[in-house]
């Protein structure tokens, strides 16, 4: 589904990501993990092209993304990506955020695609917020519907980078909730996340990145448990004692 | 004497309000004119691509760099030299569009510019194309910061219409030097082309003051 071969990425002379290998088949849950600034938030947006990288291969669903003539737009309604701060547009209601893809898109009627939107929310635990505007909403209800958002592209993977990071403790049960519930409904998914809860219950692999590298992956229990490196050795204590 | 003229003055009043109507006419068109081309060169300028964003640069500091006065002079008597021959009407709106457009691109550009990063990545991240980016998400959110100073554009607009006079368009205020041919009170005459010119701008002013309290509070929420 995603397959990196010898990644390479810049920034002016950061090198950010170094001879990234990586291939994640379909119905497989990935969590990236890392000490921030490892690159790991950079890999993901290469996924639907959020950053364009200078050298390697990446085929998403058989599109080769290092070729810069490929028809984006396509491929992106094809992968639902959850950000950090959300990211709704704050002039729409939670429905009008989920449905303006499928209408425009897609190209659904407006009543087809706002049924699908409350069908969406409904999903995400939100039925009763569809009229709200995103300042209205918690930070876990905006990442609800920003989720919401994502899922009403029936997409065949969805990203993560870092959804929980912004919100208060309080509120990340509610969205690690939900994404529970999906990598159970066997949706490819990379997530990028420090919550090794999450990663320990649904992950299939976790693979962790330092200074750009792609230093370490396994299934979670072997990570957690015998991490092979050093540095993912120290990376787990920090996290785990903090 | 100063009572005959004020008697003259508002026999004549039909003749101001033809020329109020002209200005109206001349400033409209144009600021339609200028809001349309100005959203496109606007959106163009906040883009990436450096020809674009250069030559409109040029195009900007060109007009704001020298006076009305001579463009329109430029326009009107130059052009000809070159086989374009523009009577003075639709010089006065060429000339006018050109000038606004260059004003109305740079507010368009800041507002935009305006509008978050992450809206643009989860706007094209869910499959938008450009043009559905820009007029769903980008667009509808830059408005804010974009109306007030538009509509105050559209004030400056209507006042510099007052230039085009210089190549003969009937407006106010060529109404104005006309009738001081006829009534030698200037203080009157000019004193009445103001308040006209007050009584369309004024309803403008006030229009954006509203808009800038508006959108203030709006960003509040936001």
């Amino acid at each position: 589904m995603i397959k990196f071969n010898g990644v390479n990425k810049w920034f002016g002379k950061l090198h950010v990501l170094k001879d990234i290998d990586l291939h994640v088949t379909s119905g497989e849950v990935v969590v990236v993990c890392g000490p921030s600034g490892s690159g790991k938030s950079t890999l993901i947006r290469c996924i639907n092209r959020l950053e364009k990288f200078q050298k390697g291969e990446l085929f998403v669903d058989g599109t080769p993304l290092h070729d810069y003539s490929t028809n984006l737009t396509k491929l992106r309604a094809e992968i639902g990506f959850v950000f950090q701060q959300f990211h709704l547009y704050p002039h729409m209601t939670a429905l009008q955020n989920v449905a303006l893809a499928p209408i425009n898109v897609r190209k659904m009627k407006r009543a087809d695609a706002e049924a699908l939107a409350h069908e969406k929310l409904d999903r995400v635990g939100l039925a009763d917020k569809a009229d709200a505007h995103p300042t209205q909403l918690s930070g876990g209800q905006q990442q609800r519907v920003a989720i919401a958002r994502g899922l009403a592209m029936s997409p065949k993977i969805m990203l993560f980078d870092e959804p929980t990071s912004a919100l208060d403790p309080e509120m990340i049960g509610e969205v690690l909730d939900v994404m529970v519930k999906l990598a159970s409904e066997g949706m490819t998914m990379c997530v990028v996340t420090h919550e090794m809860g999450f990663a320990r219950q649904v992950a299939h692999r976790v693979i962790f990145m330092d200074e750009g590298s792609l230093v370490e992956t396994g299934n979670p229990h072997d990570f957690f448990a015998n991490p092979q490196t050093d540095r993912a050795a120290q990376f787990i204590s920090k996290i785990l004692t903090h | 004497m100063m009572l005959f003229y004020f008697q003259r003055l508002i026999e004549i009043f039909p003749f101001f309000l033809k020329g109020l109507w002209m200005t109206a006419v001349v400033s409209g068109i144009s600021l339609i004119m200028a809001t349309i081309f100005g959203l496109l060169l606007g959106i163009a300028r906040a883009s990436k691509n450096k020809l674009l964003v250069g030559l409109i640069g040029a195009y900007v500091a060109a007009i704001r760099g020298t006076p009305f006065v001579v463009q329109i002079f430029i326009i009107f008597f130059i052009l000809p030299e070159w086989g374009i021959q523009l009577d003075a009407f639709p010089a006065a709106i060429l000339a006018l569009t050109i000038l606004g457009t260059a004003f109305i691109c740079e507010i368009v550009a800041g507002g935009i510019k305006a509008v978050p990063r992450g809206q643009w990545e989860a706007a094209s991240s869910s499959g938008l194309n450009l043009y559905q980016q820009l007029r769903y998400v980008i667009v509808p959110q830059s408005l804010q910061t974009i109306l007030p100073p538009l509509v105050g554009q559209y004030v400056l607009l209507i006042k510099d219409s007052s230039v085009v006079s210089v190549i003969g368009v009937m407006d106010l205020t060529r109404v104005g030097w006309v009738t001081v041919n006829r009534i030698p009170e200037g203080l009157m005459v000019f004193t009445l082309v103001g308040i006209l010119y007050f009584a369309i701008s004024y309803p403008l002013i006030r229009l954006s003051n509203r808009l800038e309290k508006k959108m203030a509070t709006q960003q509040v929420m936001l």
